[in-house]
C-alpha cells in the first residue's frame, strides 16, 4: 500500500524549509538531510531535482536554484537571502509566541536564561504582541518535583471532588503537567493499587516520603505510552463512572461545554438533553445545582432526587 | 516548459515574485512561471488564484498594488518583507526555543514550523525534553486565536460576532487564564474596554485596515482584563464575602491568589472577598463547592443563593 502523498502546501513548506537549511549549510549529505526532513533518500533527490529546475526567467542554468546531486550529498550555492530566517504566518507566530511565554509561566522557570533571551529576540521580529499565559503555582508545586528528579514518594492529603471526602494516599509520581488551567499529578497510588490521577490544587498537605525503586512496574506510566503528551482532557472515566441523561434548559449549555465528554443526545420539548459521565454523587451535585432548578435527571430514576437532597444539606448551612 | 507539478509551479511564482522589482501584472507572472494554462484564460486566473493564497497562508507577503496598465493589479514579494532579519540566536537559545515548543502541547505541530522558518535547528530534543509539561487548550479548538494575533501584529480593528452580536474591537492583549484564551481590547461599539472568550466567538475574524485600530493610550490590558466569570457581567460591582472549609480552601486560594483571603482560621477555614459584576455566575461558582462554601454578605446576594436552594428544595427534582 503506498502512502497518502503529501498534501501541495506542506509539500511546499518542506521544500522552502530544505532550500533554507540547506542555504545556511552550503552541502550535506543525503541521508543526514533526508532523516531531518523526513524523507526517504530517494524521496528527497526528487525533490531537489525539481528544485534544481526553479528559478526566473528565462530559466537558463543561471537562473536556476543552484543545487547539485551527487554521490557523496547535496551541494547548494543558494545564495544569502536564502539561508535567512523567513516570515511566519500567523498560526506559526502565535504557536511560537505562546509555546515560550507558557513555559516562562511555569513556576520555577529562569526570568533570565535562554529562553527569554530567545524571546525578546523573538518579539523583535514578530513585534511585541502582548501575549500572556497565566499558569497556576500551586502550593506542593515544587515539593512533588523534587520528589519526581529524586525518585520519592509523596504522601498526601487529597481532597476527592467526586466523591466529597479526604483521604490520606501515598504516591509513586509519574509526572506533572497542567492542562485546561489545572496542575495535575498522575503517579501510582498505592493505597488503591492503580495509576490515579490527582490535581495539585486539591491536595491539603503533601510531604516527601519513602524513596522508591525506578525499575519497578510501579514507577513508570507503563500503558500507552502517552507519557510524553499533555493529555486535552484531563477527564479519564474509571471503572466506577456511570452515565446519566440530564434535560437542561438550552441557557446552560456553557456549562456543559466545560464538561469533558459530555454530549447533546437529543432534545425533550423546550429543554436539551445531554448526557454526561459521573465519577461520583458529589460531581453529579454540583452540576445539578449549578444548572438550576429547571434542569433535572432523566435516568437513572435513582438520582432523580439528588439535587434536592444537596440543595436541603447546603440550606442547612444558611440557617444555622 | 509546461509543469504538472504544482509544487514546481509555486516555488517558481515564489521566486519570481521575490525577484521582480515592479509589480507584475497577472498577465505577465502567467506568461513568466512555467505550469500555468494558457495565458489569459479564466483557467489560468483561478489557477494564479489559488497559488496566491496558498503562499498568503504560508505567511509570503504577497502585495496586491495598483499598476498602471490595462489590467490594473500587479503583485511582488518584497524580499524584505519576506525575509526577517538574522535574530542571532545563541546555541543555547535555539535549545530552549526548541524545549519550548516540545514542552508545550498547542495540538498541532506548527510551533515546529515555526522554528524551521527561523532557521533553528530542530535537532530531536532529549527524551526529558521531550516531556510536555504544559498544555494550552488546542489551538485547533479555537481558530479565532491567529487571527486575532494578527490583527493586534497589524494593528487592524477585528470584527467578529459574539454572543449572537457583531463587534468591533481593537484587540490591545491575549490572555490564557483558568484554561481558557481571552482577548482584551477596546470594545468600538461600547467605547469602553472588555474582555472575550476566545472560543465564544462564533464567526472568522475580520480584519480592517493596518492601522485602523485605535486602542486609547493609557490603555491597560492588565487592569481591563475580566476573566473570571463573576467578573465578565456588565452588572454593577459589588463585593461579596465567602466562606469557604478548608477542604476546598487550598483550590479556592490557588484560584483567586492569596490576596483574596481576608481571613484565615486556625482550623484551615478562610474567608475570600469578591469583585463581582455577574451575581448569577457568582451563585454557580459557589454552589460548585457545595456545602463546602456559604456566601456570606452582603445580605442581597445571601438572599438570593437561598432563594436559589429554597428552588431545588421545593421542586423536589420533579422533572
Amino acid at each position: 500500500m503506498s502512502p497518502m502523498p503529501t498534501p501541495t502546501p506542506d509539500r511546499l513548506r518542506r521544500l522552502l524549509s530544505m532550500l533554507n537549511w540547506l542555504a545556511q549549510e552550503g552541502d550535506a549529505s543525503i541521508d543526514e538531510m533526508a532523516a531531518r526532513f523526513d524523507l526517504t533518500p530517494s524521496e528527497l533527490v526528487s525533490e531537489l531535482e525539481m528544485a534544481a529546475c526553479c528559478g526566473v526567467p528565462p530559466y537558463s542554468p543561471d537562473q536556476l536554484l543552484e543545487i547539485m546531486v551527487t554521490d557523496e550529498g547535496v551541494v547548494g550555492r543558494l545564495g544569502r537571502s536564502h539561508a535567512r530566517p523567513r516570515r511566519m504566518n500567523s498560526s506559526e507566530g502565535f504557536a511560537l509566541a505562546a509555546a515560550c511565554r507558557a513555559l516562562l509561566a511555569v513556576p520555577g522557570s529562569d526570568p533570565n536564561g535562554a529562553l527569554s533571551r530567545a524571546l525578546v529576540k523573538l518579539d523583535r521580529a514578530l513585534g511585541d504582541v502582548k501575549v500572556t499565559i497565566d499558569l497556576d503555582a500551586p502550593d506542593h508545586l515544587g515539593l512533588l518535583r523534587e520528589a519526581l528528579s529524586t525518585h520519592r514518594k509523596v504522601r498526601i492529603a487529597y481532597y476527592s471532588a467526586a466523591a466529597n471526602e479526604m483521604s490520606e494516599r501515598t504516591v509513586v509520581p509519574h509526572r506533572i503537567f497542567t492542562s485546561e488551567g489545572h496542575w495535575y499529578l498522575d503517579g501510582w497510588c498505592e493505597d488503591v493499587g492503580d495509576t490515579r490521577r490527582f490535581r495539585l490544587d486539591r491536595m491539603a498537605t503533601a510531604v516527601l516520603a519513602a524513596a522508591f525503586d525506578t525499575s519497578d512496574p510501579t514507577a513508570s506510566p507503563g500503558d500507552g505510552g502517552a507519557g510524553d503528551e499533555v493529555p486535552v482532557q484531563a477527564f479519564v472515566p474509571g471503572p466506577d463512572t456511570r452515565t446519566v441523561t440530564i434535560a437542561a434548559d438550552p441557557a446552560t449549555e456553557w456549562l456543559f461545554e466545560t464538561i469533558p465528554a459530555a454530549t447533546q443526545v437529543g432534545e425533550d420539548g423546550d429543554r436539551r438533553v445531554w448526557e454526561v459521565h459521573v465519577g461520583g454523587d458529589a460531581w453529579l451535585e454540583r452540576l445539578l445545582l449549578r444548572l438550576g432548578p429547571a434542569s433535572a435527571v432523566v435516568e437513572p430514576a435513582e438520582d432523580a432526587s439528588l439535587a434536592t437532597k444537596a440543595a436541603t444539606a447546603i440550606l442547612d448551612r444558611y440557617r444555622t | 516548459m509546461p509543469s504538472a507539478n504544482p509544487v514546481e509551479r509555486v516555488t517558481n511564482l515564489l521566486l519570481v515574485l521575490l525577484d521582480t522589482p515592479r509589480p507584475l501584472s497577472l498577465r505577465e507572472l502567467t506568461e513568466q512561471v512555467p505550469g500555468y494554462p494558457d495565458v489569459g484564460t479564466e483557467a489560468a486566473r483561478q489557477c494564479f488564484s489559488r497559488d496566491k493564497a496558498m503562499l498568503l497562508s504560508q505567511g509570503v507577503p504577497v502585495e496586491t498594488l495598483d499598476i498602471d496598465s490595462d489590467e490594473q493589479k500587479g503583485y511582488r514579494v518584497d524580499p524584505e518583507k519576506y525575509y526577517l532579519p538574522d535574530l542571532g540566536l545563541e546555541p543555547d537559545e535555539q535549545a530552549a526555543l526548541n524545549l519550548a515548543v516540545a514542552a508545550v502541547h498547542l495540538g498541532e505541530p506548527t510551533g515546529h514550523h515555526a522554528l524551521a522558518k527561523l532557521g533553528v535547528d530542530a535537532g530531536r530534543p532529549s527524551n526529558a525534553a521531550a516531556k510536555a509539561v504544559v498544555g494550552l487548550a488546542p489551538m485547533g479548538d479555537v481558530p479565532a486565536l491567529p487571527e486575532l494575533f494578527d490583527t493586534i501584529r497589524n494593528k487592524a480593528t477585528a470584527t467578529f460576532t459574539y454572543k449572537s452580536e457583531k463587534r468591533s474591537v481593537d484587540v490591545a492583549a491575549i490572555r490564557f487564564h483558568g484554561g481558557y484564551w481571552y482577548a482584551i481590547g477596546w470594545d468600538r461599539n461600547r467605547d469602553a474596554p472588555r474582555t472575550f472568550r476566545v472560543d465564544r466567538i462564533t464567526s472568522k475574524v475580520g480584519a480592517g485596515a493596518n492601522g485602523s485600530a485605535q486602542v486609547p493610550e493609557d490603555f491597560d490590558p492588565v487592569d481591563a482584563f475580566a476573566g473570571e466569570p463573576w467578573a465578565f457581567g456588565e452588572g454593577e460591582r459589588v463585593e461579596v464575602d465567602v466562606a469557604v472549609d478548608a477542604a476546598e480552601a487550598t483550590r479556592v486560594t490557588t484560584e483567586l491568589g492569596p490576596d483574596a483571603v481576608t481571613e484565615a482560621a486556625e482550623n484551615g477555614d478562610i474567608v475570600v472577598r469578591m469583585e463581582v459584576t455577574d451575581v448569577e455566575a457568582l451563585i454557580s461558582w459557589v454552589l460548585g463547592f457545595l456545602d463546602h462554601a456559604e456566601v456570606l454578605r452582603p445580605p442581597e446576594v445571601r438572599h438570593a443563593m437561598i432563594a436559589r436552594l429554597e428552588a431545588f428544595a421545593t421542586s423536589g427534582g420533579a422533572t
